[in-house]
């Protein structure tokens, strides 16, 4: 499934499943949380539920590691991305200031 | 001793994500470079009890965290500095500053021991995280072991970051050389806990592991895992954005 939309998959198989289960996975809505993981289970199978678990668990402690020590995003980096991070918004992030671009 | 085991999930964990988890499990008991093994444990409690503290989230809601004040839910083992170190960590990674790091130090922040302790709360977070989603509940923290922090200091010069940091220039021909495994550079990330050489090598364990081997990262004619790049990339992006995180 492709499209636009709040259920877009953005050209990627299953997208917009994996994006609501990376969403409930950092949310408080349990029961949001076991429709999202039951829902790959059924489209992808089990090994996708726990790899895709590992990668947002993973990504939810590296972004800490990052915002915590104020490590600034390389500025090759920051050159080639900076026409879809400012499309995607990320230039307004909080930190975007102190950490969006070389050091 | 907990011992992490997914064998009795209805969906197949790969051996190499339970075992890096064992590691990390195993070593959060430990003595590290500038803390005890019981402060260790103390830090991974506070940062799981920060979930649920009232003053992080009225921060989390406010326009700016610091326009909240108060005293934080806390489990009483740690110093307040401490404590706000590993709530704001935890709870509101994404609107860290500059200046409420240096706030820190200005009150007696150690900087060994504030790189140390990222570096608990991440491992902490990558495996309490990763439990929640398939639907469990977070694993009992280990008992703390005996023993004395190395207090390694490596050639850490540079300031890449808030905190000072290893360039891999500086760590070839030193005993922390294996660091960066004698490469003249390195990913920015990977650079971020240098000042604990010990911290990085724990927490990388993890991500090579729930995420994907360095080599394999532009590997794009081969998939490693259940999911593919794209759609790893695409979950990794998403929690990012949620976390507010620009790097």
């Amino acid at each position: 499934m492709t499209g636009v939309g709040a259920n877009a998959d953005g050209g990627i198989a299953h997208g917009a499943m994996l994006v609501r289960f990376a969403t409930a996975v950092l949310g408080d809505a349990a029961a949001e949380l076991t429709a999202a993981r039951t829902a790959i289970v059924e489209a992808m199978g089990g090994a996708a539920l726990t790899d895709t678990a590992a990668v947002a668990a993973l990504f939810n402690a590296i972004d800490r590691v990052a915002d915590s020590t104020g490590i600034p995003l390389e500025e090759k980096k920051a050159d080639v991305t900076a026409d879809f991070r400012a499309a995607l918004g990320i230039d307004a992030f909080a930190a975007a200031t102190e950490k969006g671009s070389g050091a | 001793m907990t011992e992490i085991s997914y064998r009795d999930l209805p969906w197949p964990v790969r051996d190499d994500i339970t075992a890096a988890q064992a590691r990390t499990w195993e070593k959060l008991a430990q003595p590290s470079t500038w803390l005890i093994g019981a402060e260790r444990i103390a830090i991974a409690a506070e940062a799981r009890q920060a979930q649920d503290c009232r003053l992080c989230r009225e921060r989390k809601d406010a326009l700016s965290p610091e326009m909240v004040q108060g005293e934080h839910d806390h489990l009483g083992q740690l110093s307040a500095l401490e404590v706000e170190q590993i709530h704001r960590i935890r709870t509101d990674p994404g609107r860290l500053s500059r200046a409420w790091f240096q706030g820190l130090a200005a009150k007696g922040m150690i900087e060994e021991r504030y790189v140390d302790t990222v570096g608990v709360i991440a491992n902490v977070v990558a495996v309490d995280t990763f439990t929640k989603g398939l639907g469990l509940d977070p694993w009992p923290l280990p008992v703390a072991q005996p023993g004395e922090p190395s207090r390694h200091r490596p050639a850490a010069t540079r300031k890449l970051a808030w905190v000072h940091t290893l360039a891999p220039q500086d760590a070839i021909g030193t005993v922390d050389e294996d660091l960066y495994a004698g490469r003249p550079t390195a990913a920015h990330i990977y650079q971020a806990m240098s000042l604990v050489p010990a911290a990085v090598k724990d927490f990388f364990d993890l991500v090579t592991n729930q995420y994907i081997p360095p080599q394999a990262m532009m590997d794009f004619d081969n998939e490693y895992r259940a999911i593919n790049h794209a759609q790893i990339e695409l979950v990794a992006g998403r929690v990012s954005a949620l976390n507010q995180c620009v790097y």
